[in-house]
């Protein structure tokens, strides 16, 4: 589902190529749980939002679902974003000032779906993510983990297969950090391709089927199944 | 309506800012109120100078001694008529009547049986009864005449001083209407042969002489032959009256001009901090809605509809109380600075008159520039890849 050939980021700085992402090649199955294990500054981030299309590749390429993510233009970029792809970053990235329902609603409006549909189904999504009792909340009056399920929330209203989750336990302390991860469980039974960047070693507990990825200084160690 | 979620967004990106938002209108409209109620004054002025022109002769003929206007003999009218393409020649009695040291009015004496008098002044005296009026010895007032008098118990009539030392009783019969104020605010016009007493002239003189000449090709030999008459003669033509109100109202437009300069300054700075606050505030905000899948065209369009709303509502909010402030509340303040030419308080109603084309152009460029202020630095952050703006 997800096929990342030869992937290059790089920045000139006084004429010296400095590289985040080296050659990265990886191949991700459709259902499958992939996790980007590395230290910080590793490269994890950038290769999510490559993916992600939030961000362009040197050189190489990205394929998703036969679609090469990174040669769309920006028209067809966003719309395969809202349909195809649901982002959680680590800082949750919520819409200030506007209350969780109307959050999760978001991907939907660019989508042009009417508003009651558009209603309708960011409530399903509220209550995948068991957060719908604070529909009505704006983000200040949140905690982290309520913030973070608001955000798992708008990455599921459009029904994508592909999740991708940025450090998603960062700012989450351990019982929220486990409640992710049944919530994560959950999307990976409903088929879901997860791709999670992170370097918490809560992951290592994951009690369903997964695959390892370390990324050191730009480039792939090792892949292991778990 | 399927786009009506994007509305519905709309709605509440403007409520989630309400506060934000209400500052830049009233600020926006402010000054459109400000701009618009100098464009209403100055369009209202203008229009009831063409209306009092309007009723000016062709050519006023005065007679100058030492530089100053001095009395003409009455018997001038004569000679005056037997210039060829001269009609409709009129006797006049002008001169200022001293209430006390500060306050005067502009005394104007005219032959009411005369018919080119009554046309002169019609669009001043329109619908007056002139049977009664000259029944006895009356005068109309303008505003500002009738306003001291009345502080002064003079509500039916006046005892005016004469330079010979005599009283003379003129009965108010009307009030000029406060449409022609700007003009005629100070003025007080009543039959000739009672000017000339009030005045202290004799019978047989007058201060100036007004005729028309119908054929506007020949008012440049009308004024020759009217000037070799007697070269104490001074002609002034409808044109020199012309330019001489427009001067009255024009050295205000230096007034203008510093209000102008301080509404643009103003506006400035408000389009710097929008953009400065497009820049920075709604720099994640536009990231994270690019970053869940909305394009750059739905981030234009939701900023497009978002400020156009902000201004169409300021514009219309800042005009509307222009109108009421002109053409309702008569311009409190502004009026002092715009009008003055009287030396007594002036009454003048302004005449609702909107120049749409101007008031097309103030909105024009107020929208351009301020959309511009908003949906260039949008525009940036919105072609930046999310990654950086997040």
């Amino acid at each position: 589902m997800v096929i990342i050939e030869n992937l290059n980021k790089f920045y000139e700085i006084d004429g010296q190529k400095q590289y985040i992402l080296n050659g990265i090649n990886l191949s991700v199955q459709k259902g499958e749980c992939v996790i980007l294990k590395g230290v910080s500054g590793s490269g994890k981030t950038t290769l999510l939002s490559i993916i992600a299309g939030l961000d362009k590749p040197s050189s190489g390429k990205v394929i998703i679902d036969g679609e090469a993510v990174s040669k769309l233009p920006d028209m067809h970029l966003s719309k395969f974003r809202a349909k195809k792809i649901g982002i959680v970053f680590q800082n949750f990235n919520l819409l200030e000032g506007v209350n969780l329902l109307d959050n999760t609603m978001v991907p939907l409006i660019a989508d042009k779906i009417g508003l009651k549909e558009a209603k309708d189904k960011a409530l399903n999504a509220l209550k995948l993510a068991n957060i719908e009792h604070k529909a009505n909340k704006i983000p200040s009056e949140l905690s982290g983990g309520e913030k973070q399920r608001g955000a798992i929330a708008r990455a599921l209203v459009a029904n994508p297969n592909l999740i991708l989750c940025d450090e998603p336990t960062a700012n989450l302390d351990r019982e929220n950090s486990l409640k992710f991860i049944s919530a994560l469980k959950k999307l990976h039974s409903m088929g879901k391709t997860l791709i999670i960047a992170t370097h918490d070693p809560i992951f290592e507990e994951l009690d369903f089927k997964h695959k390892v990825v370390e990324i050191s200084q730009g480039k792939i160690g090792f892949a292991v199944d778990a | 309506m399927k786009n009506n979620s994007f509305f519905y967004f709309l709605t509440l990106n403007l409520l989630k800012e309400k506060r934000r938002y209400a500052g830049i209108v009233i600020i926006s409209s402010l000054l459109i109120f400000l701009l618009s109620s100098v464009l209403f004054i100055s369009s209202s002025i203008k229009q009831t100078l063409n209306y009092t022109l309007k009723a000016q002769p062709d050519f006023i003929v005065q007679n100058i001694k030492g530089g100053k206007v001095a009395p003409i003999n009455s018997n001038m009218v004569n000679k005056i008529l037997n210039i060829y393409g001269v009609e409709k020649v009129t006797k006049r009695v002008y001169g200022r009547y001293f209430f006390d040291d500060k306050y005067s009015t502009l005394i104007v004496g005219v032959d009411f049986l005369d018919e080119q008098s009554n046309k002169n002044l019609e669009t001043l005296i329109n619908s007056t009864d002139l049977k009664q009026f000259l029944s006895k010895e009356q005068m109309i007032i303008g505003q500002g005449v009738k306003n001291y008098l009345k502080t002064h118990y003079y509500n039916l009539e006046y005892n005016f001083l004469t330079p010979d030392g005599q009283m003379k009783n003129i009965k108010i019969f009307k009030t000029l209407s406060s449409k022609s104020a700007i003009i005629s605010n100070d003025e007080t016009i009543m039959p000739l042969k009672s000017a000339q007493k009030v005045l202290g002239l004799k019978e047989n003189k007058i201060t100036d002489i007004a005729l028309n000449v119908p054929n506007d090709s020949e008012w440049q030999t009308v004024k020759a032959k009217l000037q070799s008459l007697n070269f104490n003669i001074r002609v002034i033509s409808k044109k020199d009256m012309q330019k001489a109100y427009e001067s009255l109202f024009n050295y205000k437009g230096g007034l203008f001009l510093v209000l102008f300069l301080i509404v643009i300054a103003t506006f400035s700075l408000l389009l710097y901090l929008r953009y400065t606050l497009a820049a920075s505030l709604e720099r994640k905000e536009i990231a994270i809605l690019r970053a869940v899948g909305w394009s750059i065209k739905d981030v234009l369009k939701l900023k497009f509809l978002e400020n156009i709303f902000l201004v169409i509502f300021a514009f219309i909010l800042g005009s509307s109380l222009a109108y009421i402030f002109v053409f309702v509340l008569n311009a409190p303040l502004l009026k002092n600075i715009f009008l003055g030419g009287s030396n007594l308080t002036n009454f003048a109603k302004f005449t609702p008159v909107v120049d749409y084309g101007v008031l097309s152009t103030i909105f024009i460029i107020f929208t351009v520039a301020f959309l511009s202020s908003v949906l260039i630095p949008v525009w940036k952050i919105a072609v930046t890849e999310p990654k950086e703006a997040l």
